[in-house]
């Protein structure tokens, strides 16, 4: 399991925190963790556009740079307007630590071995995130709104794992 | 003419033009002067909406209008499925595109290719 996603695992079964034995977050504290997950996803597509020749790689890349930039702005004007800056966390603090071992793993392959990573990675990473949107942020978010709009995301991250697990697939035919 | 007479007259035109008339902000519209001039044209919608269209099967006649409409956050488009036939404008949020259906076809986004649907023409 690629590191990011044994990390967020990790994290949504970890021990400190409330009886579900979840980390217990502020709303502000699930903003900074929801924009950072996204952030995350766009850093990895970044390194994409830069190594992959893969047409579908390419494009599906250009999806996650497109769609987690479309709900980071989401995120964004929903802050502004509930007044919620979002607020540094251990959960975020790992989520980025863990990625920048994640992106240097990546940076490290070219070629077929870089198309490989990159999709196989692509899948843990939706398959972490749905899990700890659906068993940390939204039990976690006291916001209505807040709430909602995680709600509205998780049907991306879901297409986007399909769309993931569909390159996936391919690439072992 | 009496007057009930006039403005029943009037709300069938208004009905007339609301079915036929629509517009869009796309820019795709196919040709329905093949469709049955027996039968007046109506106009459907399709939803985009949490990464789904809905409905995502439609039964409509030759040359009724379907109207698709981006309600989601993210950019989606409607792409015919078997043989990239057709294929939409890029609809971003709020956006929509309309198409007059002359076949039967199965679509989808090629932006989230998991994301499908189907029209019947019958």
């Amino acid at each position: 399991m690629p590191l990011l996603a044994f990390a967020v695992v990790s994290l949504v079964a970890g021990t400190a925190g409330n009886a579900q034995g979840n980390p217990k977050l502020s709303d502000a504290e699930v903003a900074s963790v929801a924009v950072v997950a996204n952030q995350i996803d766009i850093s990895y597509a970044e390194i994409a556009k830069k190594r992959s020749q893969d047409a579908d790689v390419l494009k599906f890349a250009q999806t996650m740079i497109d769609d987690h930039s479309a709900v980071i702005s989401q995120a964004a004007s929903l802050a502004k307007k509930l007044g919620v800056v979002p607020k540094d966390n251990d959960v975020s603090r790992q989520l980025l630590a863990d990625a920048e071992k994640t992106k240097k793993e990546l940076e490290s392959k070219s070629g077929e071995a870089f198309n490989t990573a990159y999709v196989d990675n692509e899948v843990a990473y939706h398959k972490a995130v749905i899990g700890a949107v659906e068993g940390l942020l939204i039990p976690e978010t006291e916001n209505a709104e807040l709430k909602s709009l995680l709600q509205k995301v998780l049907p991306a991250l879901k297409a986007h794992l399909g769309h993931a697990e569909m390159l996936q697939k391919n690439r072992k035919k | 003419m009496d007057s009930k007479m006039f403005s029943g007259g009037l709300m069938v035109v208004l009905a007339l033009f609301l079915t036929t008339g629509c517009t869009s902000t796309g820019d795709t519209k196919d040709d329905p002067s093949a469709g049955n001039p027996a039968i007046q044209p109506k106009s459907y919608t399709v939803e985009i909406a949490m990464m789904k269209f809905t409905p995502s099967t439609l039964s409509v006649h030759k040359g009724d209008t379907i109207i698709f409409v981006n309600n989601d956050m993210v950019t989606h488009d409607v792409t015919e499925q078997k043989e990239k036939a057709w294929r939409s404008s890029t609809l971003a949020a709020g956006n929509t595109w309309s198409m007059v259906a002359m076949t039967s076809s199965d679509y989808y986004c090629s932006i989230h290719p998991v994301m499908t649907g189907k029209f019947i023409v019958e």
